[in-house]
């Protein structure tokens, strides 16, 4: 079978297993969050209700019908496309999720962009000397960004650029006086469409300091990652080669170094994209970024079981999707790679 | 290789100081439009819709943007705001004929009448999330006349009033919502508020001045409502000026003493409300040991409320012996059991507890409420001080939805709780707390004092609420007295504080105000030099 015809084949028993994979999270998810103690009920109502009121309300969000018809009805829903409305405000989950899957995605480019920057900056620089000064300070760097805890880098951050020096917000996304440009939901996107320089500019202070909070924090395990497979190239026998055969340092590391140790790093930034769209849930606690980590953990604690179940559903699609477009990436730029 | 470094490092971090300077320079105040006024809270509202709206801060977007049929004054007596006269009673006590003010306009420019007021409050009680405070009370409303409403009872209900007073009734244009009849409107509102609603998402909501309303006008060109999700963005948020007001009560309690410290300085403004939130706690009076009164009052008067509120929040939680707010019962009620060390160790003795046994509780708070958490340590290591051979107290914190969920199971001994009535009156906190439908032996088997958790129940009790439903003015309130009185001798509860809401605002901006019921004003507030 040749390269082209096993890449295909590989990816059409992915995308086949994915639907497998999803009905197993979402049964999983729709069983935990039952098992949970309290229920929607008691979120809304708290200890304000008699039992009557809870019992009406169970009923009219559709909690009194058996265990066994709310998993039919979900599964139902969800293979017509339909991930229910919210039990809170009777929202529809796919309306929740567009709305707030974007302020996730772009605060999530922008961390990547700069960790990845970042991380490659710092990477590389030990290069120049194995064990050196400057080695053993981006070592530093990338263990303490990785150990750093974000919410608390997040908290000093915010204090200090923020409150101290008061250069820029403290958290949200958008300008409370300005008006949002509608659109995508990309703000950064739509304001720039849009001509919108104030918004735009808005948008580009509130994305500055959760962003970079994030790509500082993720930068380490990038720098460390490009460090330890740049060494090991560094090591290999086609380096020498090149080396003997006279060609200049910034040549052999960047034209040929560099380009086979990222190929880790690829996969890397995969494993860490799918981590961010379902996990960046601190930074956007500390900074009232209103993305999807924030809702679901919003919908976890009013026991909102179709918003977390429809917001479990879509992370773990884009998770799949990513998964197996890195490994595609991957295998189509190296060739050794077989699947 | 070294001049390639140098390139990056340097000259990479130089970039990114340059690009923070830059974006630090166009500073926050860029984006201040200095003609709107923007206010910071930390709970997100998920809703615009007044029959969905139930947590602090949806109904204080509401109470702005919409107008209850009437108001409480600092006296407790009715004052109309949409109803142009006091409700008249018919003489069985079981219709109740409001007349309404005329020429009110909604927001979509259509009339404000009896039919659209009987609209919403039909929406409500079929839909309202809170519909339950109703408590079957109305079983009909009629638009008798353009401008007449008439409210037919179940039963008489003297507490009717305070219900009239809920910003949850407020009406909402039928116009608007004809395909909302039977589900809520999330993102729009248009009632007849001092403000209009242009603009929401669960984050942000703007609010613009209505210019056709009838009634005292805003004194701002426009609030800017946001919502940021901790009390350390909150805090850090009005320190930089990024804000003009914050209205929190989730707010960490060193921060807030910093806050008030800053407001002495003449650094901040601030204006607090009524406190009429408390925080008690719950005492489940059908297990052992509790089930003795005894005991029951040893626990009681072993709590030191003063130093629990100097520890826990630097005096800003007053300390109370009742559980209706002092502005509700008329008075300044404390009729709950005083702290005594003394006394408590005695009652303990003459229970067998002191000599060789100590008597074990264990106590529950809520693990996501900073206080609750804190008074349960303070009250956990003050007991340790005061009778450690007597008592001791284990600690047990859970999520408050597993709490409320397992409260009315008899799953907690002691639990610690707070309530905030569905409307300003002194029935709002007796009934939920001490009614009982179904009592067995001093038992609540059935009714509101087991969801409350105490399992109190007194037919003394279910007879004077009742009895206090025929009667109005100081008459009544006596008559409530006598119920809390009789409760206190029985201690289902510990009421430990009440709870003031507050709010801190820039000194540009006038002193805050609130209304009887605990809300901002927000239409008084303005820019100032």
């Amino acid at each position: 079978m040749n390269r082209g015809k096993e890449l295909l084949k590989y990816s059409f028993t992915r995308l086949a297993l994915a639907p497998l994979m999803l009905c197993l999270i979402a049964t999983l998810v729709f069983l935990l969050l039952r098992i949970a103690p309290g229920d929607p009920v008691d979120a809304i109502l708290g200890n304000r209700a008699n039992e009557i009121a809870k019992e009406a309300l169970r009923q009219k969000l559709g909690l009194d019908i058996s265990l066994w018809d709310q998993y039919i009805n979900f599964i139902k829903g969800l293979i017509n496309g339909d991930l229910g409305t919210a039990l809170i405000n009777q929202e529809p989950v796919n309306q929740i999720i567009a709305k707030t899957l974007p302020a996730t995605i772009e605060l999530s480019i922008c961390a990547l962009i700069l960790a990845i920057l970042i991380g490659t900056i710092v990477g590389l620089s030990g290069t120049a000397k194995p064990e050196g000064q400057i080695d053993f300070l981006g070592r530093v760097y990338g263990i303490s960004t990785y150990a750093l805890p974000p919410f608390w880098a997040a908290m000093m951050v915010q204090i200090f650029f923020a409150v101290i020096l008061g250069w820029l917000p403290v958290g949200g996304r958008f300008p409370p006086t300005l008006i949002q440009p509608n659109g995508s939901g990309f703000l950064l996107l739509d304001s720039f469409i849009n001509l919108d320089f104030e918004a735009f500019k808005g948008t580009i202070r509130h994305l500055f300091l959760p962003a970079s909070t994030l790509g500082i924090l993720l930068s380490g395990i990038f720098s460390r990652a490009i460090r330890l497979n740049l060494n090991e190239v560094l090591r290999t026998d086609y380096i020498q080669a090149a080396r003997a055969r006279g060609l200049n340092k910034s040549q052999i590391l960047f034209i040929h170094a560099l380009p086979n140790a990222l190929l880790p790093v690829l996969t890397i930034a995969g494993i860490t994209i799918a981590s961010l769209i379902g996990g960046a849930l601190l930074i956007e606690i500390t900074f009232s970024w209103p993305g999807i980590a924030l809702r679901m953990q919003e919908a976890i604690n009013q026991r909102d079981y179709p918003v977390v179940q429809g917001i479990v559903i879509v992370i773990s699609s884009l998770v799949v999707m990513i998964g197996l477009i890195v490994d595609l990436i991957v295998a189509f730029i190296d060739p050794r790679i077989r699947y | 290789m070294k001049l390639i470094y140098r390139f990056n490092i340097n000259n990479g971090l130089f970039l990114l100081f340059i690009f923070l300077l830059l974006i630090g320079q166009s500073s926050c105040k860029a984006y201040k439009d200095n003609t709107r006024i923007i206010i910071a809270g930390a709970g997100k509202i998920t809703s615009a819709d007044p029959a969905q709206a139930s947590t602090f801060h949806a109904i204080q977007l509401i109470s702005a943007i919409g107008d209850p049929l009437y108001r409480i004054n600092s006296e407790g007596k009715l004052i109309p705001i949409l109803a142009s006269n006091l409700p008249k009673i018919s003489k069985n006590g079981l219709e109740l004929f409001i007349p309404l003010k005329e020429n009110i306009y909604f927001h979509d420019g259509t009339k404000f009448n009896a039919e659209a007021m009987v609209f919403s409050l039909n929406r409500f009680i079929k839909i309202g999330t809170t519909n339950y405070i109703l408590d079957n009370r109305i079983s009909s409303i009629e638009a008798l006349e353009p401008y007449l409403i008439k409210i037919k009872l179940t039963r008489r209900s003297s507490s009717i009033n305070g219900l009239l007073t809920s910003i949850n009734l407020t009406p909402v244009s039928p116009n608007a919502y004809k395909d909302h009849k039977d589900k809520f409107l999330n993102q729009k509102f248009i009632g007849t508020g001092a403000y209009k609603l242009t603009n929401f998402n669960s984050h942000q909501q703007r609010l613009e001045p209505f210019e056709n309303y009838w009634g005292e006008k805003a004194k701002n060109k426009g609030i800017n409502f946001i919502s940021l999700s901790n009390s350390t963005a909150l805090f850090a948020a009005l320190r930089s000026k990024e804000i003009d007001l914050l209205l929190s009560n989730s707010l960490d309690e060193d921060q807030r003493k910093y806050l008030d410290q800053m407001a002495k300085k003449g650094e901040l403004r601030t204006g607090e409300g009524n406190a009429l939130e408390i925080g008690f706690i719950s005492i489940n009076t059908s297990t052992k040991p509790f089930d003795n009164a005894s005991f029951r009052e040893a626990i009681a008067r072993s709590i030191d409320r003063e130093l629990i509120s100097e520890r826990v929040s630097y005096n800003s939680r007053s300390p109370i012996r009742t559980i209706v707010p002092s502005t509700l019962a008329g008075e300044k009620l404390s009729p709950w059991p005083k702290y005594s060390p003394h006394i408590a160790k005695k009652l303990l003795r003459e229970l067998g507890y002191c000599r060789n046994k100590q008597a074990k509780v264990d106590l529950t708070f809520r693990s996501n409420v900073p206080a609750d958490k804190l008074l349960a340590l303070t009250w956990q290591e003050q007991i340790k001080r005061d009778l450690p051979k007597c008592l001791s107290i284990t600690l047990n914190g859970l999520e408050s939805t597993t709490i409320y969920r397992q409260l009315s199971k008899g799953s907690f001994q002691l639990v610690i709780l707070d309530w905030r009535g569905a409307y300003p009156d002194p029935e709002a906190y007796l009934t939920p707390l001490l009614s009982c439908k179904k009592i067995n032996n001093a038992t609540c088997e059935e009714g509101e004092a087991v969801n409350s958790g105490s399992f109190w129940g007194s037919s003394l009790i279910n007879k004077t609420i009742k009895e206090s439903e025929f009667l109005n003015g100081s008459k009544r309130l006596l008559k409530l007295k006598e119920v809390e009185e009789y409760a206190a001798k029985n201690i289902p509860y510990i009421p430990i504080w009440a709870i003031t809401p507050k709010a801190w605002s820039q000194p540009n901006i006038n002193k805050p105000e609130f209304d009887e019921s605990g809300y901002l004003l927000l239409k008084r507030l303005r820019k100032v030099k």
